[in-house]
């Protein structure tokens, strides 16, 4: 830099500004037309001076703090680098690597990561079946208890075997778009269920539990009546083409809850808070699933089930598909894996 | 509840300093954000309804599908879009920061935004709803609900549970304005007064810094003079300026004091004597 006579009388923190002022505020207008327009509408030259301009100003910020007084000028400076940061660092991955790694890799290893999870959530299921199941058989006034009367239907306890049998196998005449709305409904419903469960497990893992718990006695119920008409193996058939898939997607969504649940009440070694974000990132990819599963489910649930009426080939098809997400699951993403191990 | 910091260590390693949203700009940006997105919906079906070119079954299709959409997948998509801003935190200035440093990641945002629905959404609903309002089951449930949606005024860095679970921070977009350097503004005129070591040896970085914020304004009335005249007083008699200052040359007395102060506390501090205030230990 030319010292000039008019620097020459200047402190040396002011000379040290006077110096470097130019720079700054060529940095704060790219800051203020990237904060607008993003860094995508940038030229090549510009998003190259931006960074060099904010390493710049950073150095700038530590050797200020260490030999000026001037307030207004650390203000500046600080307001400024953070600014600047924000745009230097903001997120500049494209979207589609994000998702290409996430299926890959991110979803299929972190689903192998939480099996204390994973059995929690299908537990949870598997047991209010059961217990719904059982309470059936017992005494069949449960069913009221348990089965708000929006879901049945007329399908209820003492319902004739005719009309079971029509509820499993009619297609009510729905044309395709019905069809459409009905498949969007389900999935709009049903994943927004999956998020709530999920979520719901952060106070330690019980609310989540017991939504899937209650799920299973509806299911369980629902068994035992059409077991009782005659029907389980046609219900079985009916619930498989979506179920395997929609069910599994709920319980997942119960594990994500749990893993969240089990960081706050067992954090191990960690504070709560690294705890919870530590399994988070698990917990989350298994709630991406989860969603995935249920567009699947409500295309299954709202076409093919109504399209497809045999009880043989609803069960290919629905444990068919189960296999293939097990498969996924299972498979993918084993490369890295043994390598990070 | 202002004015809270959040030191932030970027990859360069020099840490800078960011204020934590207030919990009121949270309210304003969530309530703005609720009311664009279902406002925005209510609006755009009574448009549709009124053009009648869609029959019902597409308007329910789509009315499910936007239904479903504005609730967390709207502030997945728009804190991604616009780098951890939606479009209620952007009218009031704030965005979403990853807590370590680093870059926001797609997975802190979806982790954050997917916890809205038993934080805000779950909690709203139900003490809206007033369905509960009957028996301990009923007070449970509001205890639990206002306390959801207090968690983060409970915490220092006022984070909801999608940010802890994020390790993300919601901070005051930061403004940058540059004041002039006053010490170079007035290095040019002649030197009027000059002090001694000793004079300079009185005060410390705080009592400069405001001394600064003083200067800043040249007082405008009678008053705000009558100020600047206590000050000048105040500083003579502290490091025993002997020297008379008349009325209109009380300013330029400042300014060279202030001048001429910060280039000795500067220069001291470089050789590792820093005075902090004017309690420290003067001629160590």
């Amino acid at each position: 830099m030319q010292p000039d006579a008019k620097n020459d009388d200047l402190i040396r923190s002011a000379r040290f500004r006077a110096e470097r002022e130019a720079g700054w505020h060529r940095l704060e207008q790219l800051v203020a037309r990237a904060e607008k327009s993003g860094m995508a509408a940038m030229s090549y030259d510009d998003a190259l001076s931006l960074a060099s301009l904010y390493r710049q100003a950073m150095n700038s910020l530590s050797v200020a703090r260490s030999i000026s007084m001037d307030k207004a000028l650390l203000d500046y400076l600080e307001a400024l680098c953070a600014r600047a940061y924000l745009v230097v660092y903001a997120p500049q991955e494209p979207v589609t690597g994000v998702l290409q790694r996430l299926f890959t890799h991110g979803i299929p290893q972190a689903v192998r990561r939480s099996t204390t999870a994973l059995i929690i959530g299908f537990l949870a299921m598997v047991l209010g079946g059961f217990v719904g199941f059982m309470l059936y058989q017992q005494d069949t006034s449960w069913f009221f208890t348990f089965v708000p009367s929006g879901l049945s239907d007329g399908r209820v306890p003492g319902a004739s075997e005719a009309y079971l049998r029509s509820t499993l196998f009619n297609d009510g005449g729905r044309d395709g778009e019905r069809l459409g709305t009905f498949a969007t409904f389900l999935f709009s419903h049903n994943t927004r269920i999956a998020i709530f469960i999920f979520a719901l497990g952060i106070f330690a893992t019980l609310p989540s539990f017991v939504l899937t718990f209650y799920n299973g006695l509806i299911l369980g119920a629902f068994y035992a009546m059409f077991h009782e008409a005659g029907l389980g193996y046609d219900l079985f058939g009916w619930l498989s083409i979506h179920g395997v898939t929609e069910l599994s997607a709920i319980c997942l969504a119960a594990a994500g809850g749990a893993q969240l649940g089990l960081a706050v009440i067992l954090p191990g070694n960690m504070t709560r808070r690294e705890a919870l974000r530590e399994r988070g990132r698990d917990a989350v990819k298994l709630v991406i699933l989860a969603g995935l599963m249920l567009i699947a489910a409500a295309i299954i649930e709202g076409f093919l089930r109504q399209l497809v009426q045999s009880t043989e080939l609803r069960l290919v098809i629905g444990w068919g598909i189960g296999a293939a997400w097990l498969a996924w699951l299972l498979l993918a993403g084993r490369d890295t894996e043994e390598r990070a191990a | 509840m202002i004015g809270r910091p959040a030191d932030i260590l970027p990859p360069e390693g020099v840490p800078i300093r960011l204020d934590i949203a207030s919990g009121g700009a949270r309210f304003g940006a969530q309530s703005l954000d609720i009311l664009i997105t279902f406002g925005g919906l209510f609006l755009l079906f009574l448009a549709l309804i009124w053009v009648n070119v869609l029959d019902w079954s597409m308007l329910a299709t789509l009315f499910f599908l936007l239904a479903f959409l504005i609730r967390v997948p709207y502030y997945i998509l728009s804190e991604l879009v616009w780098n951890g801003r939606t479009l209620g935190k952007r009218i009031v200035k704030i965005k979403v920061i990853s807590g370590d440093g680093q870059r926001l990641t797609p997975h802190q945002i979806v982790a954050r935004n997917l916890m809205k629905e038993v934080e805000v959404f779950m909690p709203v609903t139900t003490l809206l709803s007033g369905s509960y309002q009957n028996g301990w089951v009923g007070l449970v449930l509001t205890v639990w609900m206002v306390l959801v949606l207090a968690v983060p005024l409970f915490n220092k860095k006022r984070q909801r549970l999608g940010d802890m679970i994020a390790g993300t921070l919601v901070v005051d977009q930061p403004t940058a304005v540059l004041l002039p350097d006053l010490a170079a503004a007035h290095a040019s005129a002649a030197v009027g007064f000059v002090f001694r070591p000793e004079q300079l040896d009185v005060y410390g970085r705080f009592e400069l810094q405001t001394l600064e914020q003083i200067l800043r304004n040249r007082p405008k009335t009678e008053e705000a003079r009558k100020r600047v005249s206590d000050v000048v007083r105040t500083i003579r008699r502290k490091i025993a300026f002997e020297e008379e200052v008349a009325p209109r040359d009380e300013w330029d007395f400042l300014t060279d004091f202030y001048r001429q102060q910060r280039e000795y506390l500067e220069s001291r501090h470089l050789f590792g004597d820093t005075r902090e205030d004017k309690f420290h230990k003067a001629g160590d």
